[in-house]
């Protein structure tokens, strides 16, 4: 008991006071409670902002703990939704269907990851060089996907339907429940919560402090005999399967998904979101995942044609003025100012 | 019986474009010695160290530790035989606390010398004054907490042959015979040092044999005495061969 307490309060992460836990379970329990007063479209959306969670986790994991950066991340995101939908598609009426689904979701996309981290890490590419070549596999990615449109682009009786996308994906349902409306909410949030906090405990793990001493300094972690090219694969490995549960939990919210959902502008955003609240923190990320989505859907329903625009924008005063991330710098200036006592209780 | 070789390299070569980092070198290190690297800025110490750890490959030749040929492993693998490289510029973590820095070496495999090891490591830790408990992070340390911090996290993995690069680089004269001075207890424990030196009162002071390289070839190997009071070797340090 006393390690997992340790594991999850530990340095890896912000947040170690008494007041901050408070906070934190005060803000759960409302997330909770929120369905209770919304309608289900409201939950709906908050769900849509909450299933962008993990995705944004994998790039604070990958980015910011391993000091990998990948502009491409969300191909797993599309890897895995695809095969959600192409599984799940083909068991109609199954109830296993769609936990079949997912299972071939998350497998696929890792063993995808596997390979091209394989070949990335094992071969030593430069750092540099890895957000280009992850770039371009997102892209290639969609190019193929646009082009499948077409009854010959089929598997079973599931059309892969090029840049119309692939409709019809059902929702998750485990036995009779069915995963729709508020369950759906509730079934997110879980799943955030869940990762939030294994991702803590695995950060705070010894594990995790060898993929930030490979961070920090490759060479001398590797001449204290560590295969820094298996850690990284392996961390890239589980950043994809992050990224693949964010794809699985968007088809099942909007029942299709669209090649574009693998292209630029989408393999741009989770690298926003995880530079505006500080790569180096999981509850940043979290945060600025959930403000950054909101702040795009609120000012696109209002009609505002530079959402985009200003999101960019927010990045780039992000690197100017706040280069660890809006909210690192704002949690360590609260740091500061707290009283000695209270800073001291970790 | 004649003391076992730990450490051999077979005709090593090394160029980078036209310049020769290491020419033809043949060096025997025995179990439990320690020995001195000496020469010139631009002799080859450095690179010599970075194909024995094997963060860069040799052109041709071949190294064996502890008998086993290692000349194309990986360096992760080479820690694994016991092979521990501190650098010549300070390279501890300094995002990392002390604690999680000693943490940090892979924990050693239990073998017959592993309580050796151990010993070192917590002789290391009492004479350097570092805690293994410390949260201060690395980066608050001073320069000489640094290195010696650096050392420890090498012997933490319980190396059976050490390499240090300028392990003295930058400390006061009482710091470097501290640091001399642990280097020849642990020596005497039966580790394998091999240093590379500039600071030449401080190899005076710790090394059984020391082999001067000048234009990547091995110039002089010698005692001491020997090497000190070779002109060769003094002319080359003054630039006359």
């Amino acid at each position: 008991m006393k390690s997992i307490v340790h594991l999850i309060g530990g340095e890896a992460d912000i947040g170690h006071t008494r007041w901050f836990w408070i906070g934190l379970a005060v803000a759960i329990v409302l997330l909770f409670f929120y369905p209770t007063q919304v309608s289900s479209f409201r939950a709906s959306n908050v769900a849509f902002y909450l299933l962008n969670v993990p995705l944004g986790l994998g790039m604070a994991l990958l980015w910011g703990y391993c000091g990998v950066l990948s502009f491409g991340h969300v191909a797993y995101f599309g890897i895995a939704g695809y095969l959600y939908g192409i599984i799940a598609g083909n068991m109609p009426g199954n109830p296993l269907g769609p936990i079949t689904g997912m299972i071939g979701g998350l497998v696929g996309c890792g063993l995808v990851a596997a390979i091209f981290g394989y070949f990335v890490f094992y071969a030593r590419v430069q750092k540099w060089i890895i957000p280009i070549l992850t770039l371009v596999f997102t892209l290639l990615l969609e190019t193929f996907l646009g082009q499948t449109a077409g009854y010959q682009w089929r598997v079973g009786s599931v059309l892969l339907g090029g840049y119309n996308g692939m409709t019809g994906i059902p929702w998750f349902q485990l036995g009779g429940l069915v995963f729709e409306g508020y369950a759906f909410y509730y079934f997110c949030l879980v799943i955030v919560i869940a990762c939030y906090f294994g991702l803590r405990m695995l950060m705070n793990s010894r594990f995790g402090q060898v993929t930030i001493a490979i961070r920090e300094d490759e060479l001398r972690a590797e001449l204290l005999g560590y295969d820094i090219r298996a850690r990284q694969a392996a961390i890239f490995v589980l950043s994809a399967m992050l990224a693949g549960l964010s794809g699985l939990l968007y088809v099942q919210w909007g029942n299709y998904i669209t090649p574009s959902q693998v292209g630029l502008l989408q393999a741009a955003l989770p690298v926003v979101w995880t530079a505006v609240g500080g790569r180096t923190s999981l509850l940043a990320v979290v945060i600025s995942t959930l403000v950054l989505n909101w702040l795009t859907y609120t000012l696109s329903s209002q009609g505002n044609q530079y959402a985009m625009v200003i999101i960019g924008a927010l990045l780039v005063v992000t690197m100017m003025f706040f280069p660890r991330g809006i909210v690192v710098m704002l949690a360590e200036t609260i740091g500061r100012r707290m009283p000695r006592r209270t800073r001291a209780e970790t | 019986m004649e003391t076992p070789i730990i450490l051999e390299t077979c005709s090593l070569n090394k160029r980078f474009g036209g310049v020769t980092a290491a020419e033809n070198i043949n060096f025997k290190v025995r179990v439990g010695e320690l020995r001195c690297m000496i020469g010139p800025n631009g002799a080859g110490k450095s690179t010599l160290f970075s194909m024995l750890c094997g963060i860069q490959g040799a052109d041709s030749g071949q190294i064996f530790i502890a008998g086993r040929e290692v000349t194309r492993m990986q360096a992760f693998r080479r820690v694994k035989l016991g092979v521990g490289l501190t650098f010549q510029t300070n390279r501890a973590f300094h995002e990392l606390s002390v604690r999680e820095n000693l943490a940090i070496p892979r924990a050693p495999v239990k073998s017959a010398g592993s309580e050796a090891g151990a010993a070192r490591f917590a002789y290391a830790l009492e004479v350097f004054g570092l805690d293994p408990k410390d949260e201060t992070r690395a980066a608050e340390l001073s320069h000489n907490q640094l290195q010696w911090l650096e050392i420890a996290m090498v012997l933490a993995a319980h190396p059976i042959l050490v390499l240090l690069d300028e392990p003295t680089a930058g400390l006061a004269s009482d710091e470097t015979s501290r640091t001399a001075a642990v280097l020849k207890h642990l020596n005497s424990t039966g580790l394998t040092i091999v240093v590379v030196e500039h600071d030449m009162a401080f190899v005076k002071e710790v090394a059984q044999t020391v082999t001067v390289l000048h234009q990547g070839q091995i110039f002089a190997e010698g005692t001491v005495a020997e090497i000190t009071s070779s002109e060769q070797v003094k002319s080359i340090y003054l630039g006359r061969a």
